[in-house]
């Protein structure tokens, strides 16, 4: 391992879809200012790589997934003759199976990551919450994995005709007719491939759970918030802090019984009524995009997890955030520069030049000097 | 983004108080059921993160109902703390508590 840590991150873009890479880099800084971060990323276009607070000090490309694992292996190869990173935060659910499947693989490069077993990470797929949820008594919307366009149309029915049809690993599209039923089949079948899950809808209150699993079932913080915006295809884009019990008993329920390892979060629903139970959407096994957020808040869990990851202590002990607070998220334009967008789709890299900090702009918490 | 209607006491009117009424506690916020509510009537569910907005009056049912006063009382406090008649109070009241029972935060 280097002297100190380098940390390599992906998912960095923060369009209307936000992905939470660059939110791992601002939290890390805040701690770790001085951290080495590179950026891992699919496209040259990725918001985060330009950002002037929360940009990764380089930042390489990476073949699309379609491109097979062993390319994947090979690029990241290549990339480590250059700068050769310690820990691994993945934060895209596409690229998370390869890497859970063949953990070897990273630990016979010397790359740590805090990821979860294979038997967990394949318990919380979508299409098998429902096993899950009967073994820790929680409930969640029935669901159906169909491979095609009549089975989708007979699960819909059986459900009332208004439903979400959702890709295997990402996105969700209310349909209630069946032309829109079919069109979004097609459109989850076409980008995240067989098969298209077909789920009850249910209405009410979203509440999301972010935490750490600490792999023998406890949970070493998180944090649940309610969602108080969210965007037209259903991300939220603000979130309010909450306290409950019945949600914090749910979380610990779940995490224990898959003994969840690394970052997680758990998406709800709770329907109106003073009686209702929380009802678990999916289980993403990845921070989410607005991780940051409890991190201005003392409970910084991507630090964490680098800390977990590297087997060291724990800086101080993550706390439960203060109900009341809330983010809201604010898109900003960013100034980029042709010659960093021609260094990356010529070379597939970009190394700054620049020896200053890349933390400026963040709050710092109680910041760390690197350990050896 | 949910709000809630604010609870409110429909037909009564704030005016000053004609005789003054001690408060219920000195406190400038209180909590009713898992609903902290600040003295201008906004208060904050740290359970499930709802935040409502409320009338006067309905900000007084709510401080006598967290201070477990009956009904009675809470007729006496509204119409000792606002012009209104007792009858009308009485309607308003009921028709109120009902409204608190449809959203879960009924007497316990």
């Amino acid at each position: 391992m280097n002297s100190s840590p380098t940390i390599a991150v992906t998912g960095l873009h923060r369009g209307e879809n936000p992905q939470p890479g660059s939110a791992v880099i601002r939290s890390l800084r805040r701690v770790y200012p001085e951290l080495r971060i590179i950026g891992l990323c699919y496209d040259t276009l990725e918001s985060g790589l330009y950002s002037e607070e929360d940009a990764p000090d380089a930042a390489f490309t990476l073949p699309y997934p379609s491109a097979g694992l062993e390319a994947f292996w090979d690029r990241l190869d290549a990339i480590r003759e250059v700068e050769r990173f310690d820990v691994l935060i993945p934060c895209l659910d596409a690229e998370m199976a390869p890497l859970v499947e063949s953990p070897e693989k990273l630990r016979e490069r010397g790359i740590s990551a805090c990821l979860p077993s294979w038997k967990a990470f394949e318990a919380r797929d979508k299409s098998k919450l429902p096993d899950l949820c009967e073994r820790t008594h929680c409930r969640t919307p029935q669901t159906v994995a169909v491979n095609d366009v009549s089975s989708m149309h007979q699960a819909a029915a059986g459900f009332g005709g208004s439903v979400f049809v959702k890709g295997r690993y990402y996105e969700a599209q209310l349909a209630s007719t069946p032309a829109a039923r079919e069109s979004a089949y097609w459109h989850m079948l076409e980008t995240w491939g067989a098969p298209v899950l077909v789920q009850e809808r249910i209405e009410g209150e979203e509440y999301n759970v972010i935490g750490i699993g600490d792999g023998r079932g406890h949970i070493l913080g998180s944090c649940a918030i309610r969602k108080m915006l969210r965007t037209s295809n259903g991300k939220g884009f603000g979130g309010m802090v909450v306290r409950d019990p019945q949600l914090d008993a749910v979380a610990q329920s779940l995490i224990a019984e898959l003994r969840w390892n690394g970052p997680f979060e758990l998406e709800f629903v709770k329907p109106d009524g003073p009686k209702a139970e929380y009802c678990l959407i999916e289980i993403n096994p990845r921070f989410p995009a607005w991780c940051d957020f409890p991190s201005t808040l003392n409970c910084n869990l991507p630090a964490a997890a680098v800390e977990l990851a590297l087997g060291w202590q724990p800086r101080e002990p993550l706390r439960h955030a203060t109900p009341g607070k809330f983010f809201i998220r604010h898109a900003i334009d960013m100034t980029g520069d042709i010659r960093d967008l021609a260094a990356l789709t010529t070379t597939g890299q970009l190394i700054r030049a620049s020896e200053e900090p890349r933390a400026k702009g963040i709050e710092p918490q109680t910041t760390c000097s690197l350990k050896s | 983004m949910s709000f809630l209607p604010p609870p409110t006491l429909p037909k009564s009117r704030h005016v000053s108080p004609v005789i003054p009424v001690p408060p219920v506690t000195n406190a400038t916020s209180f909590t009713f059921r898992t609903t902290t509510w600040q003295a201008d009537g906004f208060g904050f569910d740290a359970t499930s993160g709802e935040f409502f907005t409320a009338s006067p009056t309905a900000l007084v049912v709510m401080q006598c109902l967290a201070a477990k006063m009956t009904t009675a009382q809470i007729l006496d406090r509204l119409t000792s703390t606002f012009d209104v008649p007792r009858r009308s109070a009485e309607r308003d009241l009921e028709s109120f508590l009902a409204e608190l029972e449809g959203m879960g935060l009924g007497k316990s």
